[in-house]
């Protein structure tokens, strides 16, 4: 079973995976207590543009530096357009995401290859991972998880009570961007391997997964990362025995994000029976007032 | 002269230049409990938002603990609505109380034992010691207001301030809070608390603030909730009953 990722290609898409499993565990718990799924989708198509631009000037280290100013640059206008109160949450992210969306659509259509690269930034290429794009991954992936580790009790104090963490001290305007931005890095970190659309399952799901199995957030962390593993261990080699045995070809991005969806869909019941055992022990006492 | 827990002088709150409450003017000492009752909507938040820094002071001039508000926040505490809170959030009462401890601990440094027994000292108060490791949506309406009380109380403010602590409070948690309150104003700490119930101001309250867009009144629960300001203050909405005692209708 091990075989296919002694094939270099299939191990550095591994080690890509592990690298962005690390982060994706932890930022999907602040994703999930925030709600901030939206927002993540959005950040995910307003990249869009900044990796079509980027690729166009200047390839495939255009695209990580355009992926980068674009994605900083949605984090601050997400902050702002939702701090100033004038449009709902929704409304805002929503404007943003169309507009930022179809600017990459006109500027990834103007190309003769527009076919084979719009694929290749909606879905990503996993197979092609280069060891320096593992070297970069991997130092975001540090930045991530100490700015993180720096701002996570602020960020879950303020995820859990505004107001009392408002009237603690705590800058709530600030907090937000600095999350917003976290967000903005990791889609910046995964983009080139699982493309633009797929990356907002590995910031939505392994936190909405975990929380099936617990309800404490560091387990719900850890259990986040630990899924986002075996679901890129067994979408590689999914998507390696689809087309080598089968002849079925079968984006390995894709695959990855398929069986974290699987993994989401198996634990659902899991949390209705957790539900229905907890009802079970509740007193009345508790239940009133 | 000693310091005065929260003066507010001809202060004027409100959001983004529009004032919500104007006239306010009142003086607490160390360890005293105003209450400021109003119909809902009067402004009380407002004004307790105000001493927090949250909401802006227009006119007049606010003092908490001698300092400007946003400067005293290192010295008060915040008991917010139960109400607002998510049930679903994965987070434990331990967690919840711990949180009082942040400012102490700063951004990253991890718990010590001073803080895990202040947490368990300030659970115990509020009788729930035994709930700690229950995650927080999981206790009922009054017990998550207890695990806030616990969250202030573990920070050990000079000035406490509670927006509505007894909504959907049940009688034992209402009974818990009422007892918990006296001994922390018995210790020297000032209690700022909105209400719409007059029995609770009544019963808890020094001094009682009627508040319904500006002050219309200040003074000891025996002369402030009384027929004539609680008219002014609500309205057609207060009722005179023959023995000289007040109800309001819909408040």
């Amino acid at each position: 079973m091990i075989e296919p990722f002694a094939v270099p290609f299939m191990g550095r898409a591994l080690t890509e995976i592990a690298l962005l499993a690390l982060v994706c565990g932890p930022v999907s718990v602040f994703v999930f207590v925030r709600r901030l799924s939206f927002v993540s989708d959005a950040l995910t198509h307003t990249v869009f543009p900044g990796v079509v631009v980027g690729f166009v000037a200047g390839g495939m280290d255009g695209l990580f530096t355009g992926a980068l100013v674009a994605g900083v640059l949605t984090a601050v206008v997400l902050t702002v357009l939702t701090r100033s109160a004038r449009l709902t949450d929704d409304a805002a992210t929503a404007v943003v995401l169309t507009a930022m969306f179809s600017i990459g659509v006109i500027l990834v259509s103007r190309r003769t290859s527009y076919t084979s690269d719009l694929t290749a930034f909606l879905f990503g290429r996993l197979l092609t991972v280069t060891p320096r794009q593992i070297a970069e991954t991997a130092v975001l992936a540090a930045v991530i998880l100490v700015a993180l580790a720096l701002g996570g009790r602020a960020l879950m104090f303020r995820a859990f009570d505004p107001a009392g963490a408002a009237a603690a001290g705590l800058r709530i305007g600030w907090l937000d961007l600095w999350l917003n931005i976290l967000l903005a890095l990791v889609v910046v970190a995964a983009v080139r391997a699982v493309g633009t659309i797929l990356v907002v399952a590995l910031l939505i799901v392994p936190a909405a997964a975990a929380r099936m199995v617990t309800d404490r957030l560091v387990p719900m962390a850890v259990i986040g990362t630990g899924l986002v593993l075996a679901a890129g261990y067994s979408g590689l080699l999914l998507s390696w025995t689809a087309s080598l045995r089968y002849g079925i070809a079968l984006t390995s991005a894709s695959a990855v994000v398929l069986m974290l969806v699987l993994a989401y869909v198996l634990l659902l019941p899991l949390r209705r029976w957790r539900d229905r055992a907890f009802t079970g022990r509740t007193s009345p006492h508790e239940l009133v007032g | 002269m000693t310091t005065a827990a929260l003066r507010l002088a001809g202060v004027s709150v409100g959001y983004s230049g529009t004032p919500v409450v104007t006239g306010v003017d009142l003086e607490l000492g160390a360890g005293q409990r105003l209450a400021l009752v109003g119909p809902n909507g009067a402004g009380k938040s407002t004004v307790i938002r105000s001493v927090l820094g949250l909401a802006q002071i227009l006119d007049g001039t606010a003092t908490v603990l001698d300092r400007t508000p946003a400067r005293a926040r290192a010295l008060t505490g915040y008991v917010p609505q139960t109400g607002n809170l998510d049930p679903d959030f994965p987070v434990s009462v331990r967690q919840v109380v711990m949180m009082g401890r942040y400012r102490q601990l700063g951004w990253w440094r991890p718990a010590r034992a001073t803080d895990r027994r202040a947490v368990t000292e300030a659970l115990d108060r509020v009788g729930l010691a035994d709930r700690a490791g229950h995650r927080f949506g999981l206790l009922s309406g009054g017990q998550r207001q207890r695990v806030l009380l616990a969250r202030a109380i573990a920070a050990q403010p000079r000035l406490l301030l509670l927006d509505e602590p007894f909504n959907g409070v049940d009688a034992v948690s209402q009974e818990a809070i009422v007892r918990v309150l006296r001994e922390l104003s018995a210790d020297g700490t000032a209690l700022v608390l909105s209400t719409h119930d007059l029995a609770v101001a009544r019963d808890l309250a020094d001094l009682v603030c009627l508040i319904n867009g500006r002050q219309w009144a200040v003074g000891p629960p025996g002369e402030t909730l009384t027929a004539g300001p609680l008219r002014q203050t609500y309205g057609s909405s207060a009722i005179d009953l023959a023995d000289g005692r007040m109800v309001l209708v819909d408040p």
